[in-house]
């Protein structure tokens, strides 16, 4: 085997299928915090997700009706940040890590009543990961055709979702109400738009996007829902989110490039290049992402109003 | 302000008085009973597909064949271990089991301090100094490895033409959750297993640095896939579940572990290196039923048939009798003694 | 003239007794946390007494109403909190009834077992909480978000267990000297991502995140070069043990009664959060944290340097939760575990944000939470109730607690119905 072997068509595909659910949660976590509203909850979110995809995919059978309720698991389990973030005034990070525990209790708890045991989901019958197709003509293009054009249903949903949400956001009137959020909330509540629903939209939006990372994983990658499955993925989209310049744009580059870094490092083993303890190599994309955060990306800046409790005491009420 | 003095005094005599109340000694119930035995798991928790479960089937079994009463309880961390199992022995069990390595030094500590009650560990050794109500029980899981490794070796290269599965790129792989003793001696066995029959096999390697992450054991199988591999073996518990499912989306056969993992995928799991963890678990209960209990290490393996690979199932009109003759010589070879396998990547100098 | 005299010589006797008697109190109260941290009930009896003596020396010398309004004060603080946690527990005891579980069962267990049976596991779990809960805080206070305090923990045990190795000192020295050693190694853990953080704005949450999944994995690094002796062990998973001498006191050695696994590490978790309390509340460092962490714009005009006081911010919440580490593994492990589910790092978050940021608070909240944690394994292991719900009564106690809006809202509320009635 030679030695520069895996730097192939195959290890871009792995880098995709890898990204995929952090650039999701990256995705939702741009928006969300484009209106201002921090959200570090995407860890949570994912998991009841990914979750709530799984049971429905087992008992239907039908894994289209468990991308939907995996979607809306999340959007509406993203609603308790929207609530307390927004409505109740609470630390936006605080609400954020309470999501996060409770999700872990919620499916540990749930998985017992459903499945009657924990760990893992017994095996759905039928996963999104079937319905791959190829694209006509584009997937036939060298190297980009396989990598874009020939994947899995939610993975055509993130390239869609990428171009759709930076476009939403620079060019329609929602977009600039969303950004407006985050940056002059009074300014845009004095022309009469509402920021609170402005900012429980995007919210939502960061929680469907989230329960859709989330699907990926149980129902589309896989074919059951394990607990713990997400292994920390919503804070590397947390990561990616950031380093991304607070962008969709960016965010999915990160998640990318992170995505890259796991499957070369994966091929490193593989080929075993170095003989060093194997733990060396899972380190591998944290200390490219510290380097590439400390080489590259310039000073980002977080939208201005972004975390800042907005607070109107309407009168005569 | 005398007066003062005096209140304040009283005031703390009486909330001494009122505490030393509150502090009742706890009273232990002498009913009489059944058998009971119990365990606790490690952090890992039930539903890992690995020994907590293992160990757990084993009580199942307990349950059914001996009639005893059965307990379990999940630790969440590491502090967590020495009260379960002190204070499963204060609810009247017999036999406490503690599974996983993990649990060494707090199973130890729980024997010594309740003399009365015995106590097992699963993947826990027990030495001179340790003591006498404490069985540690062991596996020799590179048994189990080997034997995998001699179905893998001989199906990848000489009987390749058997199933489509299998190619004519001569490798196979590993995937393992963590780099930990059990899973190394699964992996050191399953390489000199295959080589013993293919010496030329490459035999491929990954650690994904965890026991609950699908996407990531997938990744690893499916790295492994493309450059030829058409035999996974996994040993890494539930992140394990992906290797499976990536060996059926490619089309090529995984070897499961600790469990007969069948169920998982039938037209994929080729066989699994099983540990036999319940059978061991019973024959604990039975010896404390038995008065036949003794401290020290127990180690099980094939000659015990608490280790070796499970049965075909679908694979068996698939795998030749050539290779089902080959495992039963190798298994009445390792009975003899006459395999010398080691248990270390040192030792095979990787 | 001789009256004014003796006037002021009543008055100095009566300062004297104030004193006196608040010094008792004090230290009723300081030997009565020693005792009740080390699993003594009796502990409890000089707490109450301690804050009974405070309460009636203030009764005594200034008065009735200073008195209710000192008791006010501290109930104030005590009600949300309260209230919370009895929402919580409310709420807690609907899911079971719904999904067919004993409430009243299982809270017995519970709190029987985290409070009483098994006290002190929750010290115990409560010890390493408060000081990657303190590094939290601390951080949080300047503003700044160390999420990676898990890695922080994982270096800080490494380097415990390292110098607990190599020191072979008597054994207070060793001790000093190996927390000394192994918090400054623990704080450098932050110094990439404080120095990246300060000259080119990356963020430390990115940062810090990824050092800790690095720190992580670098610990079996680590425990296969200090550990694995065949001859002891078939399972090189751990290090070896540590010389005694770098081995925390056991609460057995003055509280015969005491668990003998219980060690004094939670009276160092204590001291330092009185310490960092200290630190952010009297002293001019702390004093610019603060004004950083509030507004960095306006602290650089009021002459602070920003980038000073966030280098010293991360690399102090990098030392505290090193701290966790070494007190782990000097106090009660002796060795280095392959700690598959650490966690300390994530649970801190919560402890920080549920005492709002308050070092002192840190102490109860992490009491709060092992205490739960302790309970929910007794409750599991005597019910039939799942652990799991503990976590959710958990999450839900956070949520009520720390959304104060919550009450303002259901003040207003009730204030509009009686308004309503009336006209």
């Amino acid at each position: 085997m030679s030695f520069l072997m895996f730097l192939n068509t195959d290890l871009l595909v792995a880098t995709v299928r890898l990204s995929t659910p952090i650039t999701l949660a990256a995705l939702g976590a741009t928006v969300c915090e484009r209106a201002g509203v921090v959200n570090i909850a995407m860890e949570g979110i994912m998991i009841i997700g990914a979750f709530f995809a799984a049971v429905t995919a087992f008992y239907t059978g039908n894994p289209w009706l468990g991308l939907a309720s995996g979607v809306l698991a999340g959007g509406i389990y993203s609603l308790i940040h929207a609530a307390a973030a927004i409505s109740l005034h609470l630390d936006h990070v605080v609400s954020g890590a309470v999501l996060n525990i409770l999700a872990f209790g919620i499916t540990r708890y749930l998985m017992v009543l459903f499945f009657g045991h924990p760990g893992t989901s017994d095996a759905i019958p039928s996963f999104l990961g079937d319905y791959q197709f190829a694209v006509p003509l584009l997937s036939k293009i060298p190297v980009l055709g396989p990598v874009f054009f020939n994947q899995t249903p939610i993975i055509y949903i993130s390239f869609i979702l990428v171009i759709f949400l930076a476009w939403f956001l620079k060019h329609t009137r929602t977009g600039l109400h969303i950004r407006a959020a985050g940056e002059h909330p009074l300014a845009l509540e004095t022309i009469g738009v509402s920021v609170y629903k402005i900012k429980y939209l995007a919210v939502f939006i960061s929680g469907l996007a989230s329960g859709l990372a989330g699907a990926y994983l149980s129902i589309e990658n896989n074919v059951s829902f394990t607990e713990g499955m997400t292994n920390g993925k919503g804070f590397i989209a947390l990561a990616a989110m950031i380093s991304g310049g607070w962008s969709a744009a960016g965010s999915f580059l990160s998640a990318l490039f992170f995505g890259f870094a796991d499957a070369l490092q994966i091929r490193f083993q593989v080929f075993r290049i170095f003989h060093v303890p194997e733990e060396l190599f899972i380190i591998f994309p944290y200390a490219a992402t510290i380097i590439a955060v400390a080489g590259f990306v310039r000073r980002s800046r977080p939208p201005k109003a972004d975390g800042v409790d907005f607070i109107i005491e309407k009168e005569n009420e | 302000m005398k007066k003062g003095i005096r209140l304040a005094v009283l005031i703390i005599a009486a909330a001494m008085m009122l505490s030393v109340a509150s502090c009742k000694k706890e009273e232990k119930k002498a009913e009489e009973k059944k058998l009971l035995a119990s365990m606790a798991t490690d952090v890992g928790g039930l539903g890992d597909k690995s020994f907590n479960d293992g160990a757990n089937q084993g009580l199942e079994l307990v349950k059914e064949k001996l009639g005893a009463d059965v307990k379990v309880v999940e630790s969440k961390q590491q502090t967590d271990y020495v009260p379960n199992l002190i204070g499963l022995a204060e609810d009247g069990s017999d036999i406490v089991f503690a599974v996983g390595f993990l649990m060494e030094q707090a199973v130890k500590e729980a024997a010594k301090n309740n003399p009365d009650t015995k106590f097992a560990g699963i993947d826990i050794w027990a030495g001179d100094g340790d003591p006498s109500n404490f069985m540690g029980i062991l596996y020799k899981e590179h048994e189990s490895g080997y034997l995998a490794g001699v179905v893998a070796g001989m199906m990848t290269k000489e009987y390749a033409s058997a199933s489509p599965k299998f190619n004519d790129k001569n490798v196979v792989g590993v995937v393992l959750g963590m780099f930990i003793p059990p899973v190394e001696k699964f992996e050191v066995g399953f390489i000199q297993g295959v080589k013993s029959v293919n010496p030329d096999c490459k035999v491929l390697s990954v650690t994904t640095g965890s026991f609950v992450d699908q996407a990531k054991g997938k990744e690893a199988a499916l790295a492994m896939i493309e450059q030829g591999a058409d035999i996974v073996f996994q040993v890494a518990g539930l992140t394990g579940l992906g290797v499976i499912q990536a060996c059926k989306e490619k089309g090529v056969a995984a070897i499961g572990v600790d469990v007969d993992q069948s169920a998982v995928a039938p037209d994929t799991v080729l066989t699994s290196a099983v540990k036999q963890i319940p059978r061991t678990v019973y024959l604990a209960v039975e010896a404390v039923k038995n008065n036949t209990f003794t401290g020290g290490t127990k180690v099980y393996g094939i000659e015990d048939d608490a280790t070796g690979i499970s049965p075909f199932h679908e694979f068996e009109s698939v795998v030749p009798q050539a290779v089902k003759d080959k495992v039963a010589q190798v298994t009445a070879d390792m009975k003899a003694g006459k395999i010398k396998i080691e248990t270390t990547r040192a030792a095979l100098g990787m | 003239m001789t009256g004014n005299k003796t006037g002021t010589k009543v008055r100095s006797e009566r300062e004297h007794m104030k004193k006196a008697l608040d010094l008792i109190s004090v230290l009723l109260l300081a030997a009565g946390a020693v005792y009740y941290l080390g699993g003594s009930f009796s502990g409890l009896a000089a707490l109450s007494s301690g804050a009974a003596l405070y309460l009636f020396n203030i009764y005594y010398f200034q008065g009735k109403e200073k008195t209710l309004s000192a008791v006010k004060k501290y109930l104030s603080r005590l009600i949300v909190p309260l209230i919370g946690i009895a929402a919580a527990v409310v709420s807690g005891a609907v899911i079971m009834l719904l999904t067919g579980y004993d409430p009243i069962e299982s809270y017995t267990a519970l709190f029987y077992g985290g409070f009483v049976k098994n006290w002190y596991v929750a010290v115990l779990n409560a010890t390493p909480l408060i000081f990657t809960g303190l590094s939290i805080a601390f951080a949080f206070k300047a503003g700044l978000f160390n999420i990676g305090a898990e890695g922080q923990y994982y270096i800080g045990a490494m380097a415990g267990a390292w110098l607990g190795f190599k020191l072979e000192l008597p054994p207070l020295i060793a001790i000093i000297l190996v927390y000394a050693a192994g918090s400054f190694l623990a704080s450098l853990w932050n110094f990439i991502p404080a120095l990246l953080k300060v000259k080119t704005g990356a963020h430390e949450v990115i940062t810090t995140m990824m050092f800790a999944h690095i720190a992580r994995y670098l610990s079996p690094i680590f425990i296969r070069a200090f550990g694995g002796d065949p001859a002891t062990s078939t399972h090189p998973y751990v290090t070896w043990e540590l010389p005694e001498s770098s081995w925390l006191l056991s609460f057995k050695s003055f509280i015969p009664d005491a668990n003998y696994r219980l060690h004094t590490g939670i009276l160092i978790a204590v001291a330092a959060a009185f310490f960092v309390s200290y630190v952010l509340e009297n002293t001019k460092t702390g004093f610019e944290i603060k004004a950083v962490g509030f507004n960095k714009e306006a602290a650089r005009v009021q002459g602070i340097s920003v980038g000073k006081n966030i280098f010293i911010a991360m690399m102090f919440a990098g030392a505290l939760a090193g701290m966790a580490g070494i007190t782990q593994v000097l106090g009660l492990d002796h060795k280095l575990f392959e700690n598959l589910q650490a966690g300390y790092g994530w649970n801190g978050i919560s402890v920080a944000l549920l005492a709002s940021n308050n070092p002192v608070g840190v102490i109860f909240t992490s009491l709060l939470w092992g205490a739960l944690d302790a309970g929910g394994q007794y409750m599991a292991r005597t019910t039939h109730t799942p652990n799991s719900i503990v976590e959710i009564i958990k999450g839900i106690m956070l949520f009520l607690i720390v959304a104060k809006y919550i009450y303002i809202y259901a003040a207003r509320l009730i204030k509009k119905k009686k308004g309503g009635g009336s006209v």
